[in-house]
C-alpha cells in the first residue's frame, strides 16, 4: 500500500478550520462599526488580517519541518448520498461521501503563510481606498478565506467551493472600487474565471464519480453479503486510487466479479480528457496563454490594493491547483504532455516579455510581466523532477511576494502623481527616494537577481527542465535578457532622470512603509537562505515520489 | 593547517558590515560614511594580507569549507562556502588593498556629492560581492556573486541618475552583461547534469576531468558557455560595447569596477576553470582569438578618442583581451594572471589620476587641457609611471606581464604573437598621446588648476609603487611568481626576441607620441586629414553600437511593439468576440433580469452545458455513467 494517505493528526484538532475561518472575526467586527468611521474600520481589517498570520505563523513553527505527510489534517464526513447502481446485473448500493478535509504538506504550507502575508500587506495598502470601506473590508476578509480554503482543502468539494468563494469578492473589488472601466473588468474577470470554474467543476464531478471509487480501509467491506460501492471526493485517496499499483489490483480484484475491471481504471483517452479539462480550468486562472486577457483589465483597472491579492495569490491559486489536482492525479499525462507543458512555459515567458517590454503603462507591464514569470512555473511542470517542481512552488512565493510588493509601489506612487504612465513619469528617486529604492528593489527581484528570491525559483526550474529539455531551457535561459530589458525600461524611466513632476511630494508614510519593508525583508530572506522554503517542500516531493519516479534520472 | 585561511570569511564580512551600517543609517553618517568604509576595508585587508602571507609557506595545502547548505532538492545540494587557494588568496590581496585606496581617494573626489552615502554603501557591497566572487567555492555560488557585482557596477554607473547618460550608461551595462550572464548559466546547467553527483565545486570538476566523466563534447560546449559569460563581464569583443559607455559613473568606480576588479573578473573566471578550458583546445583557440582580437581591436579605437576616461576605458578592454589571449595561449593561467595583477595596479592608478585631473579642470576632453604638469606635480608623476607601466616600457610592472604573455604567444601562436606586438604599439602610442596633450604644452583652455588634495594623492602615490615594484616577483628565469600560483615550473625557455621587440615597439608608440604632441615636428591634424577616413571609423568605434542599434534594438522594439499589437487585436479581439456571444446569450435568457451575478450563474451553467455536450459527443462520458448509474 502507498503511504500517501498517511497523516498526522495533531493535539489542536481544528487549527486549521481556525486558520481559515480567522478572518470572519474581522467580518464580525466591521459589521457592528458604522460605515462612516473610516478609520476604525481600517484599523480593524488590518489589525484583523493580522490574526490569519499568527495562526499561519503557529502552523509554520509547528509544522513538523522533516516530514512530508499532510499535516493537521482534520477529517470528517461533510454529506453523503446513497443510490442504488447496477453492476452487470446486480443492484449494489452506492454511496457518495463528501469529506471535509484540511490539512497541509510542504508545498501548501508555504502558500497558506503567503496568503496570510500578503492579504495584511494588502489591508495596510487599503489605506489610500477612498469610498465604502465597510463593504471593502469585508469583502477583503472574505476573500482571505477563500484563498486559506483553496490551499488547505483537501477534498475536491471543499477545494471548489473555496474556489468560488474566491470569485464574489473579487467580482465586487474590481467592479466598485476600480478605475475608469471598472465594471468591464468586472464582467470580463467574471466571464473568464466562470468558464473556468464551469470547466473545473465538471472535472471534478467525473473524477469524483469514477477515481473516486474507494476499496481501501475500512469503506468497503468485502465479506459482507450486500457490498457497497464508496465514493469519495478525498484529494490523496483520489491520487492514490488513480496512482498507486496496489490500490487498482485491488479494486480490480473486487470489480472482476461484476465484470467492470476496466472501468474503474479510467482509460487513457478518459484520463487525458480529464487532464486537459484541468489545464484550460487552470490555466485560465494562471493564466496561460491565449487565455491570458482578463487579467490585463483586472491589473489595470482594480484598485492596486486588490491587484496584490489577485496577482500575489489568486493567480497562484491555478498553479496549485493544477499541480495538487492535475499534475498528481494524472502524472503520466503530465509525462506524456511536458514537451508541450515546456513550450506553452516557453511562449508564455517570452510572450510576457515582448509584450511587457511594449507598455507604456506600469501596470500593463506588470501584468505582462506576471504573464511571463508564469511561464517559468511551468517550465517547472514540465521538468517532472523534485527540483523543477520545487522551482515552480518557489516562484508561486517568489512572484506572490514582489507582485504584491510591486503593486504596493503602484497604489502609493499613483496616490500621489495620479498616473502610472512611463512616458508622464520621471527622475521619481528626486521627489520620492524611498518608494523609488523600493521600486528599484522590486524590480531586480522580478528579473532574478541572486540574493533576492526571484532567481532561486528561476534556478530550479532551469535546472530541473534541463534533464529533459535542454534546447527549451537555452531558450528560455535566454528570456531572462528579456525580463531585463523590460523590468530596466519601466523601473528606470520612472526612477531615473530629469524629474518630470516638480510638485513637491510626501515620500511613503509609515503605514505605506512598513509593508514594503515586510515584503522586502521575505524576498532577501528567500533569496539568501532559500532553505526555509526547501526543507519541508522536499520532504512532501519526496512522498511524491513514488509517481513521479517515472523519470529515473528525477533529481 | 590554514590558521588564518579559515577566517577568510571575515574578508568579505568587513564591507558587507560597511553597507548594512551605511545603509542603515542613511544620511545620519552622510559625512562619515566614507571613514567607517575606508576603516572597515582596512581591517578587510590585513585579513586578507595575513592569509596572502600564510599562502607563501611552501607545500601548504588548500582551505575549503562548504559546510552551508543552501539549498537542497532532491539530489541537488548547492552548498555556499569558500575555497583559499594561491589563486585567489592573490585575487583576495589585490580587491581589498584596489578597494582600499579607492574608498580613501573617494572620500577627497566625492566630498561635495549630497548622497555621497549612498555612494559609499555601493562601493562596499560591490566589494563585498566581488571577494565573494574571489572565494566561491562552486559555480553557482561564483555566479551568485557574479551577478552582484554586475548589480552593483549598474548602480555604480547610474550614481547620478539625474543624467541621461548615466541612464542610459548602466541600462546599457545591465543588458549586455546579461547577455554573457546566460552563457554561463547555461554552462552551469550543463555541467549540473552531466557531473558526478551534480557537483558544481572546481574540485570535482578537476576531478570529473581527469577520471574522463565529462564527455569532450560537453567540456568544450561547458567552457566555451562559461566563456561567453567571461566576454560579457569582461568587455570582449562582441560584448565590449557597454564598457567604455560605463564611464560615466563616477571615476572612482571606473578605477575599482571597470578597471582593476570586477571587469578581470572574467579573466579570473577562465583561470579558475582553468581545468576545463585546457581539456579543450577549441576552447583555448576561442579563448586566445577573442582575447587577441580584443586587444587590437580596442586599441586602435583608443588611438582616436578624445575622452580621457574612454581613451583609458578602450585601454581596458584592449589589456583585457590581453590576459585572455595570455590565457589562450599557454597551458597554465600564470601569464594571464600575472598581468592581471600588474594591471589592477597601474590601470587604477590611470583612472585615479585621470579623475585627479578632471577634478581639476571639470572637463574630460583632451582637447580642453593641456600643460597640468606645471600645477599638479603628483598626479603628473605618478600618471607618468602609469603610461609607462601601461605601455610596457621596462622595468616597470606592465613590462614583465606583458612580456610573459607574448613569450607564450612567440612559442605557441606566432599569428597572436604578431597581433599583441601591434596592439602593444598602438598601447603605447595612445597613451603618449594622452599624457602629452593633457599634461605638457600650454593649456588649451583657461582653467585654474590645482593639485588634489592629500586623501587622493596617497593612494596615487601607493599605486605608483606598486606600478614599479609590482612585476619584480616574476623576473624571466626566476619566475616565482607562477610556480607559486600554479604549482608549475614554467615550461618555457626565456627568450630575448619578444622581451626586445615589446621594448622597441614601446619606445616607439612613446616617441611617435611624443613628435607629435610634445614637441611638435609634425601636425596630428595633417595626419588625421589625411587619414580621414580611417580616423572617422575608429572615432565612431568602427560603428559597432549602430550596427547593434540596427540589427538588434530596431527589430527588438518592432519585434515586441508587433507582438503587442497581436496581443491587442488578435487575442483579445477573439475573447472580446465570445464575450459578446456570452453577453447575447445571457441577455436573451435573462431578459427581465438585471444584474451581474445573474450572468455568472449563467456563465457557469451555460459552460456546463457546453462541456456535458462536448464530452459526450466524444464518447467519454461513458465511463462516468457506468459506475455512477445509469
Amino acid at each position: 500500500m502507498g503511504d500517501f494517505g498517511q497523516m498526522t493528526f495533531e493535539s489542536m484538532p481544528h487549527l486549521l478550520t481556525a486558520l481559515v475561518l480567522s478572518p470572519l472575526l474581522g467580518i464580525l467586527i466591521l459589521a457592528f462599526i458604522p460605515s462612516s468611521m473610516g478609520q476604525w474600520l481600517k484599523r480593524t481589517a488590518i489589525i484583523a488580517s493580522l490574526l490569519p498570520i499568527l495562526i499561519a505563523g503557529y502552523v509554520y513553527a509547528n509544522f513538523n519541518h522533516n516530514a512530508g505527510v499532510m499535516q493537521f489534517v482534520e477529517k470528517f464526513e461533510w454529506t453523503s448520498i446513497s443510490w442504488t447502481n447496477f453492476y452487470g446485473s446486480q443492484p449494489i448500493p452506492n454511496e457518495l461521501h463528501l469529506q471535509y478535509a484540511l490539512g497541509v504538506d510542504g508545498i501548501s504550507l508555504p502558500l497558506v503563510f503567503l496568503t496570510a502575508l500578503v492579504a495584511a500587506m494588502a489591508m495596510f495598502a487599503s489605506v489610500l481606498i477612498k469610498k465604502r470601506w465597510k463593504l471593502y473590508f469585508i469583502l477583503m476578509l472574505i476573500l482571505e478565506i477563500g484563498m486559506l480554503g483553496v490551499f488547505t482543502a483537501q477534498s475536491l468539494t471543499l477545494f471548489f467551493v473555496f474556489f468560488e468563494l474566491t470569485l464574489i469578492p473579487m467580482f465586487f473589488l474590481i467592479g466598485i472600487w476600480g478605475l475608469m472601466h471598472r465594471e468591464k473588468a468586472a464582467n470580463q474577470f467574471l466571464i473568464f474565471n466562470g468558464l473556468g470554474s464551469a470547466i473545473l467543476f465538471f472535472g471534478i464531478i467525473w473524477i469524483i464519480t469514477t477515481a473516486g471509487f474507494t476499496v481501501t480501509g475500512n469503506t468497503m467491506d468485502i465479506s459482507a453479503d450486500q457490498p457497497v460501492a464508496h465514493f469519495t471526493d478525498f484529494i490523496p485517496t483520489i491520487a492514490d486510487n488513480l496512482n498507486n499499483t496496489d490500490t487498482i489490483a485491488n479494486a480490480t480484484e473486487w470489480l472482476k466479479p461484476y465484470g467492470l475491471d476496466t472501468t474503474y481504471l479510467l482509460s487513457n483517452s478518459t484520463k487525458w480528457t480529464l487532464f486537459i479539462l484541468l489545464l484550460v480550468a487552470f490555466g485560465i486562472k494562471l493564466p496561460m496563454f491565449p487565455f491570458h486577457t482578463w487579467m490585463l483589465r483586472v491589473h489595470s483597472e482594480a484598485p492596486a490594493s486588490v491587484v496584490m491579492i489577485h496577482s500575489g495569490i489568486l493567480l497562484k491559486m491555478g498553479a496549485y491547483g493544477l499541480l495538487r489536482i492535475g499534475l498528481s492525479f494524472f502524472p503520466e499525462q503530465a509525462q506524456e504532455s511536458a514537451t508541450w507543458l515546456a513550450i506553452l512555459g516557453v511562449v508564455n515567458l517570452l510572450y510576457g516579455a515582448f509584450c511587457a517590454f511594449a507598455q507604456d503603462e506600469l501596470r500593463s507591464l506588470l501584468a505582462y510581466s506576471s504573464i511571463s514569470h508564469m511561464g517559468i512555473i511551468l517550465l517547472g511542470f514540465a521538468a517532472n523532477n523534485t527540483i523543477g517542481y520545487s522551482g515552480a512552488v518557489f516562484q508561486m512565493i517568489s512572484h506572490g511576494l514582489i507582485s504584491a510588493l510591486f503593486f504596493m509601489l503602484v497604489g502609493s506612487l499613483y496616490e500621489r502623481t495620479g498616473t502610472t504612465s512611463l512616458s508622464d513619469l520621471g527622475g521619481m528617486s528626486k521627489s520620492l527616494p524611498f518608494i523609488s529604492a523600493m521600486m528599484l528593489v522590486a524590480g531586480l527581484a522580478s528579473l532574478g537577481l541572486p540574493g533576492l528570491s526571484g532567481f532561486v525559483s528561476e534556478l530550479m526550474a532551469f535546472i530541473g527542465l534541463f534533464e529533459n529539455h535542454p534546447t527549451l531551457t537555452y531558450i528560455a535561459v535566454l528570456g531572462i535578457i528579456l525580463t531585463a530589458a523590460y523590468v530596466l525600461r519601466g523601473v528606470m524611466n520612472i526612477t531615473y532622470g530629469k524629474l518630470a513632476i516638480s510638485t513637491k511630494m510626501a515620500d511613503a508614510q509609515l503605514v505605506e512603509a512598513f509593508p514594503m519593508v515586510v515584503l522586502t525583508a521575505f524576498i532577501i530572506l528567500i533569496g539568501v537562505y532559500p532553505s526555509v522554503l526547501s526543507g519541508p517542500l522536499d520532504q512532501s516531493l519526496h512522498e511524491w515520489a513514488h509517481w513521479l519516479n517515472h523519470t529515473q534520472a528525477g533529481g | 593547517m590554514g590558521t588564518y585561511s579559515q577566517y577568510a570569511w571575515l574578508v568579505p564580512l568587513f564591507p558587507l558590515l560597511g553597507f548594512i551600517i551605511v545603509l542603515a543609517a542613511g544620511r545620519l553618517v552622510q559625512r562619515i560614511g566614507g571613514p567607517i568604509n575606508v576603516l572597515l576595508s582596512i581591517a578587510s585587508f590585513v585579513v586578507a594580507a595575513l592569509i596572502g602571507w600564510e599562502r607563501l609557506t611552501p607545500g601548504i595545502e588548500n582551505y575549503v569549507w562548504n559546510d552551508w547548505t543552501w539549498l537542497k532538492i532532491g539530489d541537488f545540494n548547492i552548498t555556499l562556502g569558500f575555497e583559499i587557494n594561491n589563486l585567489n588568496a592573490l585575487m583576495l590581496l589585490i580587491v581589498t588593498l584596489v578597494s582600499m585606496l579607492v574608498q580613501l581617494y573617494s572620500i577627497g573626489y566625492m566630498a561635495e556629492d549630497d548622497r555621497k552615502h549612498v555612494f559609499f554603501s555601493y562601493i562596499a557591497l560591490f566589494t563585498f560581492s566581488m571577494l565573494g566572487v574571489v572565494m566561491s567555492e562552486n559555480l553557482i555560488e561564483l555566479y551568485i556573486f557574479w551577478e552582484l557585482v554586475g548589480v552593483c557596477s549598474f548602480l555604480l554607473v547610474g550614481f547620478w541618475y539625474e543624467k541621461l547618460e548615466a541612464k542610459k550608461a548602466a541600462q546599457k551595462a545591465f543588458l549586455v552583461t546579461r547577455v554573457g550572464d546566460t552563457g554561463l548559466l547555461a554552462g552551469i546547467l550543463l555541467l549540473a547534469w552531466n557531473m558526478p553527483g551534480h557537483a558544481l565545486d572546481f574540485n570535482s570538476i578537476f576531478n570529473a576531468i581527469n577520471a574522463g566523466d565529462l564527455s569532450s563534447g560537453v567540456i568544450t560546449t561547458a567552457a566555451i558557455l562559461i566563456f561567453i559569460g567571461a566576454v560579457g563581464k569582461s568587455g570582449q569583443f562582441p560584448l565590449h560595447t557597454w564598457l567604455p559607455d560605463a564611464m560615466e559613473g563616477p571615476t572612482p568606480i571606473s578605477a575599482l569596477i571597470h578597471a582593476a576588479t570586477m571587469v578581470a573578473a572574467g579573466v579570473y573566471l577562465v583561470a579558475r576553470s582553468f581545468d576545463l578550458f585546457v581539456a579543450s583546445p577549441t576552447a583555448m583557440l576561442t579563448v586566445a582569438i577573442i582575447g587577441g582580437f580584443t586587444a587590437i581591436f580596442a586599441a586602435t579605437i583608443g588611438l582616436a578618442q578624445y575622452d580621457i576616461k574612454r581613451i583609458l576605458a578602450y585601454s581596458t578592454v584592449s589589456q583585457l583581451g590581453y590576459m585572455m589571449m595570455g590565457l589562450g595561449v599557454s597551458t597554465t593561467f600564470a601569464a594571464g594572471m600575472f598581468h592581471l595583477y600588474t594591471h589592477a595596479f597601474f590601470k587604477a592608478l590611470l583612472f585615479l589620476g585621470a579623475g585627479s585631473v578632471i577634478h581639476a579642470v571639470h572637463t574630460q576632453d583632451i582637447r580642453e587641457m593641456g600643460g597640468l604638469s606645471k600645477h599638479m606635480k603628483i598626479t603628473t608623476w605618478t600618471f607618468a609611471i602609469g603610461t609607462l607601466a601601461l605601455s610596457g616600457v621596462p622595468p616597470f610592472a606592465g613590462f614583465w606581464s606583458k612580456d610573459l604573455i607574448l613569450l607564450e604567444a612567440y612559442h605557441h601562436q606566432p599569428v597572436l604573437f604578431v597581433v599583441a606586438l601591434v596592439a602593444a604599439f598602438f598601447t603605447a602610442l595612445y597613451m603618449s598621446r594622452l599624457f602629452f596633450l593633457v599634461f605638457t604644452g600650454k593649456a588649451r583652455k583657461p582653467a585654474h588648476p590645482h593639485e588634489s588634495p592629500a586623501v587622493m594623492t596617497i593612494p596615487l602615490i601607493i599605486l605608483a609603487i606598486l606600478s614599479v615594484v609590482a612585476g619584480f616577483v616574476n623576473l624571466p628565469g626566476s619566475e616565482k611568481f607562477s610556480e607559486w600560483l600554479t604549482g608549475v615550473a614554467p615550461e618555457e625557455a626565456t627568450s630575448y626576441v619578444p622581451m626586445i621587440a615589446s621594448t622597441i615597439v614601446a619606445l616607439l608608440g612613446i616617441s611617435i607620441g611624443a613628435v607629435f604632441y610634445w614637441r611638435p615636428k609634425f601636425s596630428a591634424e595633417n595626419v588625421k586629414k589625411t587619414f580621414l577616413p580611417v580616423f572617422t571609423v575608429l572615432n565612431n568605434k568602427y560603428y559597432i553600437d549602430e550596427l547593434y542599434q540596427k540589427t538588434i534594438q530596431v527589430p527588438y522594439d518592432l519585434l515586441a511593439a508587433f507582438i503587442d499589437t497581436f496581443d491587442k487585436y488578435v487575442v483579445q479581439g477573439a475573447v472580446s468576440l465570445i464575450q459578446y456571444i456570452v453577453n447575447f446569450v445571457g441577455n436573451i435568457t435573462a431578459k427581465t433580469q438585471n444584474g451581474q451575478l445573474q450572468n455568472y450563474a449563467l456563465v457557469l451553467v451555460f459552460g456546463l452545458i457546453i462541456l456535458a455536450a462536448v464530452v459526450i459527443w466524444m464518447g467519454g462520458g461513458a465511463e462516468v455513467w457506468a459506475i455512477s448509474g445509469k
